[in-house]
């Protein structure tokens, strides 16, 4: 065979199996009957409202209910470890006579999610209800979404834990990211989710998740009628998780 | 003026040496890599603050060094510099080795590496610079391929069309490289400039590996370069350092005047380990020294200081990607405005980094590989020519150098 | 020009040799395990829950061929719509209760291994087990008595 005529054939092979790959795709992704694929508008938009007030310094139901809900396993190192919700000591740099306080952290679902514009594969997004997710089945692992949070809200996978605290909840393999999800596994069943759930029984309920856009809503009110801030709004990214007292 | 082109013979004993070293570099590498997706990431010394370590390093500096075929290729097919025409074949499949290394870098650092071979292309994110990049990655390797093909065929005009696409699209590929950092959130990485600043030093590290590269593999194989064609990308590069050093300027002056940002600023100068690599590393080995010997009328003529500066350079370089990627992971972000964080549950704060002997080890299997790529290549393609000479009708102004000064007589 | 006869000296006994070490050897692997494997295996069969719940969410024929697009489309619908139905990973184990008898048994015969349950959890029978034991719905899990559960693990 002629050197042309191979690498020409060569060629085509390799366009045409790139293209049938490609083609696979959109061949398999045909739709299963009744269930079709389609973007929800409900109209709803989660927010969540922490009153820092309210707040039992020293009291960590919330994260703990949260890691037992999630399967969020603590090895106690600092370095891997995986918070969805922290609970943080603050103290003003200019002023640190004025005391130190506690603070939640953790993310905050922006309406326009840094984390979601960079991801290479959209397995981080943002919910037609405003929750920002990710695709745990497609995550590559890169770890361009940790590095563009403002926040620190997200967590990488480093290590795979065995443990596994709730059975009907999925955990995650080692190598994606990960962050809140505000329970969305249980939003959607119209359940609050585990942290505001566990701040409840605590008798604080501190912590206030609801629609947005419903202006009945609790949640609402509370924007509306007390001094909410938000984090880091310079920035733009219009976080939904807001602070009573910070 | 038809220029012969030679592959190696390739049996000798430093040959075999070589490849085999390499070989096992790569052995190694592969080993390495198993080792972490079986492990996970954390084996690397990647922490949740410092997401992305020497693999990220690494990758940029490689694809920065794929520019040497971006100067050849823009002297030769944009410019018309004929006399150029004898390293295009060893640029071009540098530049293809250097991206395929740097593609190689990025894969061996995913926490999924089984799935990178088709979530990207299929759930394609046209606002993320990760996902662009690898495209003009891959399209810049395969522009190589199209040019290679065109040089050993002698196709004339194909070639000239081949490189001035090649050289717009390197461009791309380098600007590209410096917006993955440059439009980033992090304080440290959002910059304007760092797209720019990113192809001024891809062309400085690619000049001066091309100069290492040219001068140690025509001596090595017993060819004749002209010190002419060397002392002008010598010049070159040292009028790139020059480039880079402003742009460096530009962007810390900048930092250190903006209020906001003058905490990050001083963070950066004079904050850490990245900041003696920043000023004893980048700076002073990697720009001023180099550029001290290249514009020095006396040393700027001589081959073995434009070896030495060059070799300087392509460790500067280095030690630039490094205080790009890593100090903007280190420098805290302050979460809550006015606020410091004294007590929480992860590294709040300026995190640590240090390189460990798996990334080492990673960084190395990946150079093993394109090193073997590059020994195979020597020996199989005909990349090298006969001779580099200096042409007659074409006579650069340079190239008028007292020529009994160079110990290597200039022209026949 | 290429010297045409030099790369094929060389590089193509390299070729030759790599595809026989890619290609040949796990297909003389097979073969040679294939010999002697001695009496053909029966064709894997899959644990049929009560009959009385012939149909499983679509017909049985569908299921075996596109369980894995019903899944997948699941997936889809649940993680980025949160379209949650009464269709889920989770329901599947209730009746079809061992996944060693369910899933593994045909994805083995066929090599594959799709990595579902390192994130998802299918009980252990005996497991399930003893959770029923435990609510009190003694003697049957849609006909699979439990009796007959732990033995499935243990092929």
């Amino acid at each position: 065979m002629e050197r042309r005529d191979f690498i020409k054939i060569a060629g085509g092979t390799f366009l045409a199996g790139s293209a049938c790959a490609y083609a696979f795709r959109f061949l398999t992704a045909s739709n299963i009957d009744g269930l079709i694929v389609e973007n929800l508008t409900t109209g709803r938009k989660y927010g969540m409202v922490i009153d820092l007030t309210k707040c039992i310094p020293g009291c960590t139901a919330c994260v703990e209910a949260c890691h037992n809900e999630n399967n969020v396993i603590h090895s106690g190192d600092k370095r891997w470890d995986i918070h969805w919700l922290r609970k943080v000591t603050i103290e003003n740099k200019l002023s640190p006579e004025v005391g130190k306080k506690e603070v939640l952290l953790l993310c905050n679902h922006c309406d326009k999610p840094p984390c979601a514009q960079v991801c290479p594969v959209q397995a981080t997004y943002k919910r037609h209800d405003g929750i920002v997710i990710v695709d745990h089945h497609r995550c590559i692992g890169c770890r361009y979404c940790v590095i563009a949070c403002p926040y620190n809200a997200r967590m990488f996978n480093f290590k795979s834990e065995e443990e596994w605290h709730n059975k009907d909840h999925p955990k995650r393999s080692h190598g994606v990211a990960e962050a809140c999800t505000l329970c969305a596994h249980r939003l959607d069943k119209d359940q609050p989710p585990a942290c505001v759930e566990a701040c409840r029984n605590v008798g604080t309920g501190a912590i206030v998740v609801g629609d947005l856009n419903d202006p009945r809503s609790e949640i609402s009110k509370l924007v509306e009628s007390r001094a909410v801030k938000r984090l880091k709004e310079d920035l733009g990214t219009d976080p939904k998780v807001h602070y009573i007292g910070l | 003026m038809d220029i012969k082109f030679e592959s190696i013979e390739g049996n000798s004993i430093p040959y075999m040496v070589m490849m085999s070293a390499f070989a096992l570099m790569a052995v190694v590498g592969l080993i390495t890599t198993f080792f972490i997706i079986e492990k996970g990431l954390w084996v690397t010394g990647m922490t949740n603050r410092v997401p992305w370590g020497l693999q990220i390093v690494m990758a940029v500096y490689y694809i920065g060094l794929s520019a040497g075929s971006l100067v050849i290729s823009g002297l030769y097919g944009v410019f018309g510099k004929q006399e150029y025409k004898p390293f295009a074949r060893i640029a071009v499949y540098l530049a293809m080795l250097f991206l395929i290394a740097g593609l190689l870098s990025i894969l061996t650092d995913q926490g999924r590496m089984d799935r990178v071979f088709v979530e990207p292309f299929v759930y394609f994110n046209l606002r993320s610079m990760f996902s662009i990049n690898p495209i003009l990655y891959i399209g810049h390797i395969l522009i190589c391929v199209i040019y290679l093909w065109a040089l050993f065929t002698e196709k004339r005009k194909l070639t000239t069309i081949v490189a001035t696409t090649a050289f717009g699209w390197a461009f791309c590929v380098h600007s590209g490289t410096g917006a993955i950092f440059g439009f980033g959130a992090r304080v440290l990485y959002e910059s304007p400039l760092l797209p720019a600043s990113f192809v001024a030093a891809a062309m400085a590290s690619g000049t001066a590996l091309m100069i290492l590269m040219i001068v140690g593999l025509f001596k090595v194989t017993n060819r004749h370069v002209d010190d002419g064609l060397i002392i002008w990308l010598g010049r070159f590069l040292a009028v790139c350092l020059l480039v880079v050093v402003y742009f460096l300027m530009v962007e810390n002056l900048y930092r250190a005047y903006v209020v906001e940002l003058r905490s990050a600023a001083m963070y950066y100068l004079f904050g850490g380990i990245h900041s003696i690599l920043f000023w004893f590393g980048l700076l002073l080995v990697g720009c001023f020294i180099p550029m001290f010997l290249l514009f020095r009328r006396k040393t700027g003529k001589q081959i073995r200081w434009i070896v030495l500066a060059s070799a300087l350079v392509v460790f500067g370089v280095l030690c630039e990607r490094y205080v790009i990627v890593i100090p903007g992971l280190t420098h805290a972000p302050e979460i809550i405005a006015g606020m410091e964080i004294v007590q929480s549950p992860i590294d709040e704060g300026v995190a640590n980094y240090s390189i460990s002997i798996l990334e080492i080890l990673q960084a190395l299997g990946v150079l093993g590989v394109i090193g073997f790529l590059f020994g195979f290549g020597l020996k199989y393609l005909k990349l090298l020519p006969d001779e580099a000479r200096i042409y007659e009708r074409a006579v650069p102004a340079v190239a008028n150098i007292r020529k009994d000064e160079s110990g290597v007589a200039v022209g026949k | 020009m290429f010297d045409l006869n030099k790369i094929k000296e060389k590089a193509y006994l390299i070729a030759a040799l790599a595809a026989v070490v890619v290609i040949l050897i796990p297909i003389g692997y097979s073969i040679v395990t294939n010999l002697f494997a001695g009496p053909p295996q029966p064709r894997p069969f899959l644990e049929m829950p009560d009959e009385k719940y012939k149909e499983c969410v679509r017909e049985t024929e569908f299921m075996r061929q596109h369980h894995w697009e019903l899944l997948r489309t699941i997936r889809e619908e649940v993680v980025r719509y949160g379209k949650r139905t009464d269709i889920n990973i989770n329901k599947c184990r209730e009746c079809h209760v061992s996944r060693e008898g369910f899933c593994n048994r045909c994805h083995n015969s066929v090599n594959l291994y799709p990595d579902c349950f390192g994130c998802h959890y299918y009980p252990e029978p005996s497991e399930m087990a003893e959770k029923m034991r435990k609510s009190g719905d003694k003697a049957i899990l849609f006909g699979q008595s439990i009796e007959r559960l732990p033995d499935l693990s243990g092929e």
